[in-house]
């Protein structure tokens, strides 16, 4: 692996458990940590480039998709609470 | 705190005179008036017992408050050293046993680049401040992570 392309991956690992410790709930945050450090293991033996390029791909969506998703869940609890505080009145 | 520095400015006058004049009587009651109205015996009480008193004598206005404030214990070398040297030994693909400070990582314990990077995520989140990527890769021993934080806290001995 190139030495640029090698500092990306570790990078990009760093970015993504950064990103998976700040899920509010246990649950999605155990399995994306746990997700992570699996996926990254198994994959450390690949080396042809274009297998490299594909997975840095995957891993840059998985990122912007737990961003997204950090969001969507605060806001889904945010409102299925402000629908319970409705039906209580 | 004025109660206690009063009686306190009182017995003190009443001590010095008693030692200047010894067992007078007329000096006993010149202390007297002295007295604030509340507790007329206390200083006749204390002129008799100088001794007692002077032994027992509990700085009242003078004593030493510290403060305690919702801080952190001071970073010493040590501290640092004894939390780094905690935290590996709580990662579980380390073996607490061939812990040492100047274990390398990668050569002596066996870790790969990937559990180097947890390691140092594991040390931001004990230590609360962040280590750029570029420095985080650069520390490979426990013994230059401390020296790392000390550097970065100003911690020096």
């Amino acid at each position: 692996m190139a030495a640029s392309s090698r500092e990306h991956v570790l990078s990009l690992y760093r970015l993504l458990l950064k990103e998976s410790k700040k899920f509010p709930s246990y649950n999605y945050r155990t399995y994306a940590l746990r997700r992570v450090r699996d996926a990254f293991r198994e994959n450390r033996t690949v080396e042809d480039p274009k297998d490299v390029e594909e997975l840095l791909r995957r891993a840059r969506d998985s990122l912007a998709l737990i961003q997204r998703q950090k969001v969507m869940e605060k806001h889904d609890t945010q409102f299925t609470s402000a629908i319970l505080l409705q039906r209580c009145r | 705190m004025a109660s206690r520095a009063l009686p306190y400015c009182v017995r003190s006058v009443a001590r010095a005179a008693a030692r200047l004049n010894h067992g007078s009587l007329l000096t006993r009651s010149a202390c007297a008036p002295l007295v604030p109205k509340q507790r007329p015996l206390s200083v006749l009480s204390c002129s008799q017992r100088t001794r007692w008193t002077q032994l027992v004598r509990i700085s009242g206005p003078s004593v030493d408050q510290c403060r305690h404030y919702g801080d952190l214990p001071p970073l010493t070398l040590q501290n640092i050293e004894e939390r780094v040297m905690y935290v590996l030994k709580l990662y579980d693909k380390i073996s607490p046993e061939k812990l040492q400070t100047s274990s390398h990582f990668m050569k002596d314990l066996g870790l790969d680049s990937l559990d180097q990077v947890e390691i140092i995520m594991a040390m931001e989140d004990e230590f609360g401040f962040e280590i750029p990527d570029a420095e985080a890769e650069k520390l490979m021993t426990p013994a230059e992570i401390v020296q790392f934080i000390a550097d970065k806290k100003d911690v020096y001995e």
